[in-house]
């Protein structure tokens, strides 16, 4: 099950013609993510930072 | 005592400190999970016999759709619970999942039609599945707008719990769409009912990447509710002390 499904990593990035779709999506997938984690756990630290201030 | 523990659960001030000590084991054990799923998917998943390498796609794509969905429902549910019971809580929920779900449904729509272009020969369609779940972001999006166009937040409120409950009706239409209509979409591949038509060697990490990719967004949910409570609830002490 654990058997790595390509030849080396160069055929890894390519995936046949097909690597151009997959990696787009993950960085799309996983930059979306990071940016609402961050744009979230900032928006907390203004609030913090306005009632410290009051 | 159900009364009590109710009104206690549905009580903000319970909901945060409640969330603050549940918010880092979701967060890392979702992340753990999720970065397992997507390396056993993408590296050591075998290849699909028709779709090659592009069917990897998968493993992104279906939590995001099926996320986009579930968080409708979990909105559907807090606008009933506030119809219904006037719980100021579930207003903030609606509120909090709005753009998470907007984020997750985009990102469906987005690495569906990236998956598009190898396996259909096109990135869009107007297919019963894609045009459904456009018309879900639509709403997600109406539903954050229309709430910030109102001056009076309990109007508001009112309104869009009023608003997410008729457009609930869009999710068994998206759900149901690949059976209902022909389409290019496929079937569903895992149902409650039938056996999973995809391979277990396939369908382990794609239940692996559902979990922590699901655990992650109710992070965000998490994250985005506590900056609603804040807001709303700014001049009240608890707040104060609590930030």
């Amino acid at each position: 099950m654990f058997k790595f499904a390509f030849t080396d990593l160069n055929q890894f990035i390519y995936m046949e013609g097909h690597g151009i779709y997959v990696w787009s999506v993950f960085s799309i997938v996983i930059i979306s993510l990071v940016l609402a984690f961050i744009f979230y756990n900032k928006q907390l630290k203004k609030i913090k930072r306005k009632h410290s201030n009051e | 005592m159900l009364k009590k523990l109710y009104h206690q659960f549905a009580s903000p001030k319970t909901y945060v400190v409640l969330v603050d000590k549940i918010y880092p084991i979701i967060f890392y054990t979702s992340l753990i999970t999720y970065v397992f799923a997507l390396i056993w998917g993408l590296a050591f998943a075998p290849s699909d016999y028709m779709q090659g390498n592009s069917y990897r796609i998968i493993y992104m794509h279906v939590p995001a759709s099926f996320l986009s969905e579930s968080l409708y429902i979990a909105m559907a549910i807090a606008a009933a619970i506030f119809l219904i019971w006037k719980v100021k809580l579930a207003a903030y929920i609606i509120k909090a999942i709005a753009p998470i779900g907007a984020l997750v449904a985009f990102l469906a729509l987005v690495s569906g039609s990236i998956w598009g272009i190898p396996t259909w020969g096109t990135w869009w369609q107007w297919d019963a599945r894609v045009t459904s779940t456009l018309i879900l972001f639509i709403m997600y999006l109406g539903l954050i707008s229309l709430h910030s166009s109102f001056t009076n937040y309990e109007k508001a409120d009112k309104f869009i719990s009023v608003l997410v409950l008729i457009g609930s009706v869009n999710i068994p239409i998206i759900k149901k769409s690949v059976d209902w209509w022909n389409t290019l979409h496929q079937p569903a591949s895992i149902t409650l009912t039938d056996k999973p038509s995809i391979d277990p060697s396939m369908l382990y990490p794609l239940f692996l990447s559902m979990l922590g990719f699901s655990g992650l967004i109710i992070c965000l949910v998490i994250l985005s509710s506590k900056v609603q409570i804040f807001n709303r609830e700014g001049n009240k002490t608890w707040v104060k002390y609590h930030v």
